[in-house]
């Protein structure tokens, strides 16, 4: 508000000087006293109430002045020439409420018409710049740190593995231009292409071989170590009883990288492409230690380099030059944005800000795809994913109950959340295993699955019964959960259902990457969370159980017989007996309530028409470098 | 007095209005100035009408503001018996609405008074006693008012956890810091008055002075304040809320459901229309009769 700066006045022989003088442009004579030249003004607690007139001032010219009581001036002259009418006790007048309503019509109107200009980040002239959405914060820029989706969008542009993900998420050649496999599956020789690190170091078959032996190392505590536990003695590695340099990898040339394996897998071109293959620069690694990570030090062989990670609002990377796919990639900068309120960045991608984001809150699916809204700009697929909630088995006594978890398992009305709550294509999840993961065929539903919620509940109640608990000593347990759209709807509901048995449960919501923190340390009672399939196989669900898995076991389930099954599954070469293995391991887990499935996931893009080359598909992986712009 | 004396020609009726009028105190005056204030009286009107629907409303809804209505998600107000109609989870906002301004008044009341009473306490021993104690306190009051609000409160809530309980006190010992100001100055002016330096004669302690002689006479600033905070108070509850420091599920406030309402905006209005509207006279209210109790107990404004 521009109150003109008090300019103190010499107390002279003037005796009266002109009106204009004394108080710089005049504010229509009503009531109201300005006393700018009185080094006071605003000091005292009285507002004098602005006549109708006295408001249009304001809102024509911006400027609001407070008057006070009748006070000589500075050189001891009394100023106001009207100034009693303002000494009453303040009293809105009917002037005052006209001017009232006609500030808040204005107001509303300016807020309701004006489009709110797109406020797009900084991108420097002439080039093409992709604002993404990202869902959540990076916990870590370090491929072998990485868990999350919103994590992975990142490396895979900054980093590229043996091979990396075409437009519909399928593996392609990458830094390896071709491989062959031994005849008994065990043995695979990849051959490298000629490629440069951003600060131009050769990429070799060390950096690829030393990426791993640092990612399976016990001190690097990678969360996702077990999933290349098929490499050749990586367990033993990873627990500690074996040398890293007794893991099954070989650079024998430095375009040249043999990985020996466990047992075969056909699905290791998909595991090369996930960030816990990614190749890690030995060179600045080995100087900087983890702090290679940060953005005055990374280094990258993929079609982006790290400029800039303000924490908490964005991560930037510019395109590499030194990429041997330069010329291919069309932006030229992406920045990624936390956005965990998926519908402020919806309407962030109305307005342009942002040309993608990786969520839309289920709920609203329906009403975007109606013609007067954004139709074109959603974008759906069938995906390969789960969301269940965990049950602390190691610390929670009541949970290391079977009855309780399979009580608390067989309350959870899952028709609702799919259909009425989310309706945004879920489905309700009675299995862990996501329909449509190849070569399998998940076992039964357990039986009550197909009972009516009343006699779903009934038997719960029974089971907490037996368990030792009822309305005479109920149970209390807290449900952490992350605070994304999705699970800011379902998990209230799950929270009734609960009640509904006489569990009384707290939800405590966090961030996503600091809930998926705490579920890894076990700091937490119940648990909600998803799971995303690494490679299109079930084990990459079912081993989340096992024993060996360790962090990612955020439960803690511990079956001998699960993990028998699922060891006797790795070793049998016929793919029909080994899903027979699987899904008896599955039958298992589901049994022991080892979790509570809840829904079935779908991915759910909000994605710019403008973009191209952005292809729906099941792992939901869509890389920078193969999207562009219409007309580019 | 008005009417003594007035007609000096008629002894009789001189005696009669003597006998009739009896005397103003000072309140007296302030509640007959507070009445002639319409804002005030319309703001008082308001509360009494939020308060009795607060308090007892809950009681007389068919729904409870946690009964999730499975076929009743985002029902318009007036179908199926809500007359706000529901939200996302199939909950009556009706109920919900009242809850929430059970639980934001609840806030703003508590805070306030856990704010008044460490406010007066300290301010009042530190304008009364003076000397190089007024100085500690006071200082130690200016390092906690260059402390971030929001920062304090949030770091409360993650060190002790969320509840209900620690959102009263964590606002309350965050807002009494104006308050022990605005009480040490009064006492200051106040300390110097004949009335003090005749209970000091008379040989009272310090201790009784303060609440006898010192507390008393400062009512009427504090009274004003007091209904300024609690806005203030509800408001600060709101914006913890709105990051999801505040009430947590399925128990809301009036700050949740605004902020819940405002994602829904587009789909379903009413969920941000309702307790915007409530929160706004709620509000309101108490800073016109804020505003009303200035005007009406501080002389030195009129």
């Amino acid at each position: 508000m521009g109150v003109s700066e008090p300019s103190r006045r010499r107390c002279g022989p003037s005796p009266n000087p002109p009106l204009e003088d004394r108080a710089g442009p005049n504010p229509p004579q009503g009531r109201y006293a300005p006393l700018r030249g009185d080094p006071e003004v605003g000091s005292s607690l009285t507002r004098v109430q602005p006549g109708a007139k006295g408001w249009l001032w304001i809102l024509v010219t911006g400027r609001v002045s407070f008057g006070g009581e009748a006070r000589p001036d500075a050189c001891g002259r009394g100023w106001p020439r009207k100034p009693p009418r303002s000494l009453k006790p303040t009293r809105l007048q009917w002037s005052d409420w006209l001017a009232l309503a006609l500030l808040l019509a204005l107001l509303l109107t300016l807020a309701a018409c004006g489009p709110k200009p797109a406020i797009r980040g900084p991108c420097p002239a002439g080039k093409l710049c992709l604002e993404y959405g990202n869902s959540a914060e990076p916990e870590s820029l370090d491929p072998s740190k990485s868990s999350g989706t919103w994590e992975t969008h990142i490396n895979g542009d900054l980093m590229e593995g043996l091979t990396q993900d075409d437009a519909e998420g399928r593996p392609i050649p990458g830094m390896a231009k071709s491989w062959t496999v031994s005849p008994d599956g065990l043995t695979w020789t990849f051959h490298l292409r000629e490629a440069k690190w951003s600060d131009g170091v050769p990429v070799t078959a060390d950096d690829f071989a030393y990426s791993l032996r640092r990612v399976l190392s016990p001190a690097q505590a990678s969360e996702y170590a077990a999933l290349i536990y098929v490499i050749k003695n990586a367990e033993a590695v990873n627990e500690g009883r074996l040398p890293p340099s007794a893991l099954g990898v070989e650079a024998p040339d430095p375009h040249t990288l043999v990985i020996n394996l466990e047992h075969p897998a056909p699905y290791l071109p998909e595991l090369a492409k996930h960030d816990i293959m990614m190749p890690t620069p030995r060179h600045v690694v080995e100087r900087w230690g983890d702090a290679w990570s940060q953005p005055a030090h990374y280094v990258s062989n993929g079609p982006y380099r790290l400029a800039e990670w303000a924490f908490g609002d964005h991560v930037r990377v510019v395109k590499n030059p030194l990429y041997y796919n330069a010329a291919s990639v069309c932006f030229d900068q992406v920045t990624y944005y936390p956005t965990v309120d998926s519908v402020e960045a919806e309407r962030r991608v109305r307005r342009g800000e942002l040309d993608v984001n990786t969520d839309i809150q289920s709920n609203r699916i329906a009403f975007l795809r109606q013609p007067d809204q954004i139709p074109a700009y959603v974008r759906t697929h069938t995906w390969l994913g789960v969301v269940y909630v965990a049950f602390n088995t190691r610390d929670v006594p009541a949970l290391k109950d079977k009855r309780v978890r399979l009580a608390l398992d067989m309350a959870i009305d899952r028709d609702f959340i799919a259909y009425k709550l989310l309706r945004g294509g879920q489905t309700p999840a009675y299995t862990f295993v996501p329909p449509g993961v190849a070569d399998y065929a998940a076992p039964a539903p357990p039986a009550w699955a197909s009972w009516s919620l009343a006699k779903r509940q009934q038997a719960a109640r029974d089971l907490l019964a037996q368990a030792g608990f009822g309305p005479g000593h109920p149970l209390r347990l807290e449900f952490k959960h992350r605070n994304t759209a999705d699970p800011m709807l379902f998990t209230p509901a799950i929270q009734a259902d609960w009640k509904d048995i006489g569990v009384r449960v707290d939800l405590a919501q966090e961030e996503p990457q600091i809930a998926y923190q705490d579920y890894r340390l076990r700091n937490f009672q119940l648990a909600d969370a998803s799971w995303i399939a690494d490679y299109n196989d079930p084990v990459t669900f079912l081993n989340l159980m096992q024993s060996s898995t360790g962090a990612q076991n955020y439960g803690d389930y511990h079956n001998p017989a699960f993990d028998a099954l699922l060891a006797k599954a790795d070793e049998e070469p016929d793919p029909k007996r080994r899903a027979a293995y699987l899904a008896q391991a599955e039958s298992i887990m589901l049994n022991d309530a080892a979790v509570a499935p809840v829904y079935f996931l779908i991915n759910k893009d909000l994605v710019n028409p403008r973009i191209t080359g952005w292809a729906d598909n099941i792992v939901d992986w869509h890389r920078s470098r193969l999207l562009c712009v219409k007309g580019r | 007095m008005i009417g003594v004396l007035r007609n000096p020609a008629n002894g009789r009726q001189t005696l009669e209005s003597a006998a009739a009028i009896k005397g103003r105190s000072l309140w007296d005056d302030a509640g007959r100035r507070l009445m002639r204030n319409r804002a005030a009286v319309a703001g008082m009107a308001v509360l009494a009408l939020l308060l009795t629907a607060a308090i007892l409303g809950p009681m007389l809804i068919p729904f409870r503001y946690d009964q999730i209505g499975k076929n009743d998600v985002w029902d318009l107000p007036l179908v199926g018996g809500h007359l706000l109609g529901t939200d996302s989870l199939g909950r009556d906002l009706l109920a919900r609405l009242l809850i929430g301004l059970r639980v934001s008044l609840a806030i703003g009341v508590v805070a306030t008074a856990v704010s008044l009473v460490i406010g007066v306490a300290w301010g009042a021993t530190a304008g009364y006693v003076g000397g190089q104690l007024d100085e500690l306190m006071m200082r130690i009051v200016d390092v906690l008012y260059s402390l971030p609000f929001i920062f304090f409160v949030i770091l409360l809530m993650v060190t002790f956890g969320r509840s209900l309980i620690i959102l009263f006190l964590a606002i309350g010992a965050v807002e009494w810091l104006t308050m022990s100001r605005i009480v040490r100055g009064q006492t200051v002016a106040l300390k110097q008055k004949e009335f003090i330096e005749a209970a000091r004669a008379a040989g009272l302690t310090t201790p009784a002075i303060i609440a006898r002689h010192i507390i008393p006479n400062l009512l009427g600033p504090v009274v004003i304040y007091v209904t300024l905070t609690i806005p203030s108070v509800i408001l600060a509850e709101s914006f913890l809320s709105f990051l999801g420091m505040g009430v947590q599920e399925p128990l809301t406030s009036l700050g949740t459901l605004i902020a819940n309402g405002a994602e829904e905006r587009d789909l379903a209005p009413w969920l941000l229309i309702f307790p915007s509207v409530v929160m706004v006279a709620a509000l309101m209210s108490f800073n016109f009769i804020g505003d009303g109790l200035r005007d009406a107990i501080d002389p030195k404004d009129r």
